[in-house]
């Protein structure tokens, strides 16, 4: 460990309670599914270590709770995140509905430098139920959600099963991309400073304010 | 608990309340002993002898519920439990009568029509625990309260739990020997064949040592339920579960929504919850586990009675407990207790109570286990939070610690842990799970793989390191205490253990107190908090002014967050005792 080279990124994970983040969570980490995980209170993370383009990273993975109220917790661990994860259930349309809220939810809270082009990934999990179960013409929805509003979602997509272990690692490893990508950027601005340790955990609880308007 | 209970009034006056003095300043819940009890019991509406096995100590008074039953409203409270103890008993009984036949006969009237609703035959999950269950136990694959005994959560397989668990049943044999002779000795069950017993002990400092040592699984439901004061809130409120059980059959909303999403989730685990988990039972989408049943009510009801809280995922694990060990209408009494006296507001809306709890606990961090708060005073990237920000800006931990108080520990520690806990938290209040999560911090802290214990940190990197390894042992270090004993032995033992038995309920309501001024303050003023003290400050820093030097002094806090607020003067004294001089 003494010679830790590797870049540290932080991933966040968000979407409506119930869509599976912590089943993809626990599938790309630890490779498994369980039916047994609970309902995810407060923030838990996963750390994985993978090689990016001959660079290894690590990989930081922060779980959330989907419950609204759970916001107030503090959300301040989203700083300095590298990349964002928006989950939506494919069974589920108001889950896919209210991936823009929580994008703007993260923008706010996370203040990054570059909300215009900040990295963010959409991930449709449970592909692997019934096709009678999934949200009608999904398809169509999903380009109205992507392409046409104002401040669209205009980012890669993938459909994973986290419980068949379908697509889950080929997201996250674009998502480790990305994350690099930006990383490597905010490393860029601040040359003048050798703190390239300092955003990806950054951890500020610095809201005062935000944080207890409840 | 069938539902054409016969329900009778038991009133013990509370100058005759036998358990010592000491008690009082370790049990708030106390109180309860002395206020009106309900008890109910299968029987016939004329049916109005005193509770049979019941031998009543001269001078205790047996008043039949038709006559007496109080319906003020004090139904409401949303009060801490000092607030209880302070609570005058003549608010109980001063009030007028008539009502309650009132209620109580509407409610049976109706009952046919709601038996459709509420499911009264689900069996008791608990069986009487004889020697031969326990040990026929062993070979089953599913624990005494049907969870799988191997888990992913907890990393044990049948084996180790089979390990563990021969070793436990000795200790379960002793203790339920140990009840029965205690409840004998108060005339409330003899035999070990007889009944399950509705009625327990008055609270004394050995009934407390004995339910600190664990409540015989069986009995639990009926003894939490009364040392919480369930019968007094039952009583009050009788045929309202029912009510609204009927008044939200079918209903959708957003509770419902994130409720349907939680059923299946509670328990994967537990055969109760996921009948087909048992080989040979095959899984039926037409037909709904029972308990899954019930559990959507309990949580529907809730979330309508209660709609300042709503639906909040974690009360689906404290419901999915309860229901294991008592009726459904019990449990929604229980939930009510808790979101009311035990831990208030944690659950609400803008999970104010939970932002109060963690302060009160990271101040108790701060005070008790100065050499931890050193290590996690500081946000992950080691900026040193300031004693004066222990409220506004949290510390990272606070992420695993809320989980700790929202679901009582359940999902958090092993089964068996988190019921010898609930024991105590149900007979001695919320104090408990202070006293409970400070041991586990400090059980964390003192392991030999702790990170922050074992290393000098050498440069920014490592130290990082490390303050994101702690943050991850603590968050899977507690779901790997699989013996309570040893947890519950160092919380409370002086010698050998933690002594955390010193932080009474009192300490831990000012301290709530506190933080919750501190942040409606904070809140309302945003920053600007200096100055400005409200009348009562005033007032108790005159009374209080040398002691409130020696705080500052003492605990380096700011003036401004600080003023006027004394609820620490005893952790000053207490801390002074203990370590002889100025804790850093």
């Amino acid at each position: 460990m003494s010679a830790r080279k590797k870049t540290l990124l932080k991933v966040i994970v968000l979407g409506d309670l119930g869509v599976g983040k912590t089943s993809l969570m626990q599938q790309f980490v630890n490779k498994k599914f369980s039916h047994q995980y609970k309902a995810t209170i407060g923030a838990d993370f996963l750390t994985k270590d993978l090689t990016i383009d001959n660079k290894t990273v690590s990989l930081q993975i922060w779980d959330t709770a989907g419950q609204e109220r759970f916001q107030s917790l503090g959300v301040a661990f989203y700083r300095g995140a590298d990349c964002c994860v928006l989950c939506y259930d494919v069974t589920n349309e108001k889950s896919l509905n209210n991936l823009s809220s929580w994008k703007d939810e993260f923008l706010v809270q996370s203040n990054v430098s570059n909300p215009q082009d900040f990295p963010f990934i959409i991930i449709g999990n449970k592909i692997d139920v019934d096709e009678s179960k999934k949200i009608p013409s999904l398809q169509k929805k999903l380009l109205n959600i992507t392409n046409n509003q104002l401040g669209g979602l205009n980012y890669p997509l993938f459909e994973t099963s986290a419980k068949d272990s379908i697509n889950v690692e080929t997201a996250f490893e674009n998502v480790a991309r990305m994350a690099l990508q930006q990383e490597e950027l905010n490393g860029a601005s601040r040359n003048d400073m050798n703190d390239d340790y300092h955003d990806a955990i950054n951890i500020h609880l610095e809201n005062d304010n935000s944080g207890c308007a409840c | 608990m069938q539902q054409d209970t016969k329900l009778k009034l038991l009133q013990v006056p509370a100058h005759q309340r036998t358990e010592s003095d000491a008690s009082h300043s370790y049990s708030v819940l106390d109180y309860y002993d002395s206020e009106t009890i309900l008890i109910s019991e299968v029987g016939s509406d004329e049916n109005l002898e005193p509770f049979v096995n019941l031998q009543p100590k001269s001078g205790e008074m047996f008043v039949p519920l038709l006559g007496t039953q109080n319906t003020s409203r004090v139904t409401n409270m949303d009060m801490r439990d000092s607030n209880e103890s302070q609570m005058d008993t003549s608010m109980i009984t001063n009030v007028s009568l008539g009502d309650a036949s009132t209620i109580t006969r509407n409610s049976r009237r109706s009952l046919p029509s709601l038996n459709s609703l509420i499911d009264p035959n689900i069996p008791p999950c608990i069986q009487p625990l004889t020697e031969l269950r326990l040990k026929q136990n062993l070979d089953d694959k599913f624990d005494i309260y049907g969870f799988k005994k191997d888990s992913s959560l907890f990393t044990s397989t049948v084996e180790s739990h089979n390990e563990w668990f021969s070793e436990y049943i000795p200790h379960l044999l002793t203790q339920k020997k140990k009840w029965l002779v205690l409840m004998k000795a108060h005339g409330l069950a003899s035999r070990s064949d007889a009944p399950l017993p509705l009625r327990y002990p008055p609270k004394s400092e050995k009934v407390k040592k004995l339910v600190r040592r664990g409540i015989p699984p069986e009995w639990r439901g009926n003894a939490w339920f009364f040392y919480a004061g369930g019968y007094e809130k039952l009583n009050k409120n009788i045929g309202v579960y029912e009510k609204i059980v009927a008044d939200t059959a079918g209903m959708q909303n957003k509770d419902t929504e994130v409720i349907e999403r939680d059923l299946h989730r509670t328990f994967p685990d537990n055969k109760y919850f996921k009948p087909e988990l048992v080989e040979g039972v095959a899984a039926d989408s037409n037909k709904e586990a029972p308990m899954i049943s019930a559990l959507r009510r309990v949580l529907t009801a809730f979330a309508q009675f209660k709609p300042q809280i709503g639906y909040c995922q974690s009360l689906n694990f404290l419901v999915g407990l309860l229901l294991l060990f008592m009726s459904e209408e019990r449990a929604f009494w229980m939930l009510v207790i808790i979101t009311e006296r035990i831990i208030p507001q944690v659950h609400s809306a803008n999970l104010e109570g939970v932002h109060t709890d963690q302060g009160v606990l990271m101040i108790c961090i701060h005070e008790y286990i100065p050499k931890l708060w050193s290590i996690i005073g500081k946000s992950f990237d080691g900026t040193v939070l300031k004693d004066d920000k222990i409220l506004t800006r949290p510390p990272p931990l606070t992420l695993v610690t809320s989980a700790w108080f929202m679901s009582m520990f359940v999902g958090i520690l092993p089964i068996e842990s988190v019921l010898r806990i609930w024991d105590i938290i149900f007979y001695e209040g919320s104090k408990a799970l202070f006293r409970l999560s400070l041991t586990i911090c400090r059980l964390c802290m003192d392991h030999p793989n702790f990170a922050g214990s074992t290393r000098d940190s050498r440069n920014m990197e490592e130290q990082e390191t490390d303050r994101i390894e702690i943050f991850q042992f603590i968050q899977n270090f507690p779901k790997s205490i699989t013996d309570p004993s040893l947890l519950i032995n160092l919380c409370f033992k002086k010698i050998g253990g933690y002594g955390f038995g010193f932080l009474s309920q009192d300490e831990i309501n000012r301290c709530r107190e506190f933080v919750a001024q501190q942040r409606s303050r904070l809140r309302t003023k945003k920053g600007s908090i200096a100055g400005q003290l409200s009348d009562s400050e005033r007032a108790s820093l005159q009374g209080s002014a040398k002691m409130d030097d020696e705080i500052h002094d003492v605990y380096g806090f700011q003036r401004s967050i600080m003023s006027g607020v004394a609820w620490n003067m005893h952790i000053s004294s207490v801390m002074k005792k203990k370590l002889g001089k100025r804790p850093e």
